[in-house]
């Protein structure tokens, strides 16, 4: 008998966005499935639904005909189904062999471990996979690399029916893909369902058989491996066109000066990064997950140390030591987790929009709190930030209204800022609110104000930005004006 | 009715409840308990955790911690009667007491912020050392400081009409530091940076520098407690003031100190004093053995924290939607 795996009508709501929708499709025994999509497409999302991460909200899913939805990772492994996440998993002082049979150590009868077996039958493994490392070294002591394989064979060990990668690649080198490929082409002749999420067009074309393309969370097609082709495939991903949310925009279309001049930046994330900013325009910054985008406004922000370059800002020339330096030469940041990084949650919306400028809200001694309130209070006004008073926690909040506060954090009449930086400002809200979001971007930049914007959604970029760096693995990759930027050339830009 | 609700929907009114309950339930079930007499050794007895936990609370708040701050008073105690028995003036010697407590205080703010430790684990290795080193000074003796200083001894003991001296320090120091908390730059960004940490970074503030204050001041606050408390007794001892930082960190986080930093204030701070100290008056004047009253002690620090605790969960549930 062959395996199959069936998805149906599955769906996951997080409050104000639907991560999944309705997703139907069959992946079957002794064959590679590829999931495609843009970032934020939900592919990670139904890979934890089927590992039992997650419940989804709606649908259920058949494995052998048989009707399986998890409450947790160690029902979903028993019976059969190993997800590989992007992010490793891994317990860095425990050995390659305790990782790779973590929650199943073989027992004793005494019930103590049985190191013996444990380490014999990791060397097995090992073996399979052809690595040389030893079932006895602390995976702390591994490679990126290595830990990623660690990972699989984890996977492996636990003789799944399915078994799904996603992005299993990224860290690799040329010949660990090779040794991956081949473990993928045994677990096929073995009869297991391989499902594959990557975005190398390359890989997807060696490996799979059938391809299923994902778009905001809604199923788009599935496709015989053998019929498709790199430009139909992004097509499929691309989907839409770009709607009117964008022509309706009012942008700015007079730059003032050279406010930020970038050179050969250089740390840890990012390679020989070098672009200009002019005032009043919006720079947007494409890219996938992980591509440095982040990081490299970090640096330029004073968050994260840069090795070597130079930054020009409004004139001055020297990197900035700290968030605090940065602000005070005109620099804010909108960061891109609001939840981790940008809001004080159980304060108040007054408490958050004041923080960068309590400096210069004094009256003698003491904080002008009518001040304080008159500043909130215009944020709440300008940028319309639904709530009943300002002194609601902002936990208590939508994402949209959130990220206005933060805005209204930047830009409020005692900030002089010059430049923004926006690091996926419209993460998980509302279409609604998106487009507020965009006007209130454009409006920003004719007060003459600097603005980049990063954003993983393509249409995004090129909808708001008048011109749009391009990255990937740390370095620029491709500049573009907004009129010769389509979705196809930035996703091409983007991957390998 | 509307203000019941108010009440019990509010922290600081059901911890104000509480307190209020326990002082009329010692009242009526033990003789003596509200009487002049007693109220004063309560108020005195407030005074050592009451002004340690204004240094906590704060310290609390931006998310930092310092359990050796007993010990700390314990040395500052140590300090001040050492120099008055070397002749020094009193005024003199409570000045270098709260010195050494800066001292102390920024040993700890240098392991935390410039080595990096975290607050918790480098303050517990500090309890030994002071311990150890309040043995080695006085060779494990009592120092009695003599009696021509009757107006430091005024500063433990004295009084003005009901209310004992170290009492109305401790008040207006928790004035003062509430004003600080409430109304300044510095106060705010104490929470902001005990809120959240990464964003408070972002949005320019120092965390380094405000927690390094807030361990210098701790230090300092402890060191003066200390003193008072060698004041009240005329001498210091190498096991004086050792449950301080314990008793400040109960009180605080009663009072709605949030253990994990980010909110609190000096008033709940103080009602969460109140209550602690009634209900151990309350223990005593009901006769229970005074080995109990230390479990006791011991139960309602683990409640505070069950309470803090379960707060955050609730906060956290709210969180995940």
């Amino acid at each position: 008998m062959t395996h199959s795996l069936e998805f149906k009508g599955i769906g996951k709501l997080y409050p104000g966005v639907k991560a999944l929708d309705d997703i139907n499709f069959r992946a079957e025994g002794g064959k590679v499935l590829a999931l495609m999509g843009e970032n934020g497409a939900g592919k990670s999302t139904l890979l934890k639904i089927l590992a039992g991460d997650i419940r989804p909200t709606e649908g259920t899913y058949y494995l052998d005909e048989k009707e399986r939805v998890f409450d947790n990772p160690h029902d979903a492994i028993l019976a059969g189904v190993s997800v590989i996440y992007q992010e490793r998993q891994m317990m860095p002082a425990l050995s390659v062999a305790e990782n790779i049979y973590a929650g199943f150590l073989p027992k004793t009868k005494a019930g103590l471990i049985d190191r013996k077996t444990l380490y014999a039958n990791a060397q097995k493994i090992i073996d399979k996979f052809g690595l040389p490392i030893k079932p006895r070294t602390p995976v702390a002591r591994l490679s990126v690399a290595y830990q990623q394989m660690v990972e699989i064979m984890k996977a492996y060990s636990r003789n799944p029916t399915v078994i799904a990668f996603d992005e299993p690649t990224a860290s690799l080198s040329d010949a660990e893909i090779a040794a991956l490929f081949r473990i993928i082409a045994e677990l096929k002749a073995e009869g297991k369902i391989i499902l594959y999420v990557s975005h190398r067009m390359a890989e997807i074309f060696q490996l799979a058989d059938d391809i299923v393309v994902f778009k905001d969370g809604k199923f788009v097609t599935q496709m015989k491996a053998a019929e498709a082709d790199e430009n139909k495939l992004v097509r499929a991903m691309v989907g839409r066109e770009i709607g009117d949310t964008y022509a309706n925009l009012k942008r700015n279309d007079t730059y003032g000066d050279v406010l930020l001049e970038v050179k050969n930046l250089n740390n840890k994330r990012i390679h020989d990064v070098s672009f200009t900013l002019r005032k009043g325009e919006v720079l947007g910054l494409a890219g996938l997950v992980g591509a440095g985008r982040t990081e490299l406004v970090r640096a330029i922000f004073g968050a994260d140390k840069v090795e070597s370059g130079e930054i020009i800002f409004d004139g001055q020339p020297g990197c900035f030591k700290s968030p605090y330096d940065a602000i005070k030469a005109g620099i804010a940041l909108c960061p891109e987790d609001r939840k981790e990084q940008g809001l004080v949650l159980f304060r108040s919306i007054r408490e958050n929009t004041t923080i960068p400028v309590l400096g210069s809200m004094k009256k003698g001694l003491f904080l002008n709190k009518k001040l304080e309130k008159e500043i909130t209070q215009e944020a709440i006004e300008k940028y319309s930030i639904r709530t009943d008073t300002m002194e609601k926690l902002a936990t208590q909040l939508s994402g949209g209204n959130q990220q206005k506060v933060i805005l209204g954090r930047w830009t409020n009449r005692l900030m002089e800022t010059k430049l923004l930086i926006l690091d996926e400002p419209t993460k998980g809200i509302d279409v609604g609110t998106k487009a507020e979001i965009y006007q209130m971007v454009c409006d920003i930049a004719k007060q003459g104000i600097g603005v980049i914007f990063i954003s993983s959604e393509t249409p995004e970029v090129i909808g708001v930005a008048d011109n749009i760096l391009v990255m990937h693995n740390g370095k620029i990759t491709g500049k573009l004006k907004r009129e010769e930027a389509n979705e196809e050339n930035i996703l091409a830009l983007a991957m390998d | 009715m509307k203000l019941v609700k108010k009440i019990t929907q509010s922290k600081l009114g059901v911890i104000c409840l509480v307190t209020i309950l326990v002082v009329l339930f010692f009242g009526v079930t033990t003789t003596g308990f509200l009487s002049g007499n007693n109220l004063n050794s309560i108020m005195i007895s407030m005074c050592l955790p009451g002004t340690i936990a204004i240094g906590m609370s704060m310290l609390l708040i931006s998310g930092e911690i310092d359990l050796s701050a007993g010990y700390e008073a314990c040395m500052g105690g140590l300090v001040c009667a050492m120099l008055i028995g070397a002749g020094l003036p009193w005024p003199v010697a409570l000045l270098l007491t709260l010195v050494a407590g800066c001292i102390m205080g920024g040993i700890l703010a240098f392991l935390v912020n410039k080595v990096g430790l975290f607050g918790f684990i480098s303050s517990m290795a500090m309890i030994s050392v002071y311990n150890g080193f309040s043995m080695i000074i006085t060779k494990a003796q009592t120092i009695t400081i003599s009696t021509d200083n009757a107006a430091f001894f005024k500063i433990g003991a004295g009084s003005i009409w009901f209310f004992p001296i170290p009492f109305i320090i401790m008040v207006a120091l928790m004035v003062v530091y509430g004003v600080i908390l409430y109304k300044t730059e510095f106060g705010r960004t104490i929470y902001m940076t005990g809120g959240n940490r990464a964003a408070a970074r972002l949005c320019g503030v120092n965390r380094k520098k405000i927690t390094t204050i807030l361990y210098i001041n701790n230090g300092a606050l402890a060191a003066f407690a200390g003193a008072v408390v060698a004041a009240r007794m005329h001498n210091a001892s190498p096991s004086a003031c050792t449950t301080g930082a314990t008793d400040a960190i109960t009180a605080a986080v009663l009072g709605g100190v949030a253990f994990r930093g980010g909110d609190g204030n000096m008033v709940g701070c103080f009602i969460g004093l109140a209550l602690v100290t009634f209900f151990n008056s309350g223990l005593t004047a009901s006769g229970l053995q005074a080995y109990w009253q230390i479990v006791i002690q011991g139960l309602l620090l683990f409640a505070a924290l069950c309470i803090d605790f379960f707060n955050a969960r609730a906060r956290q549930k709210a969180l995940e939607g």
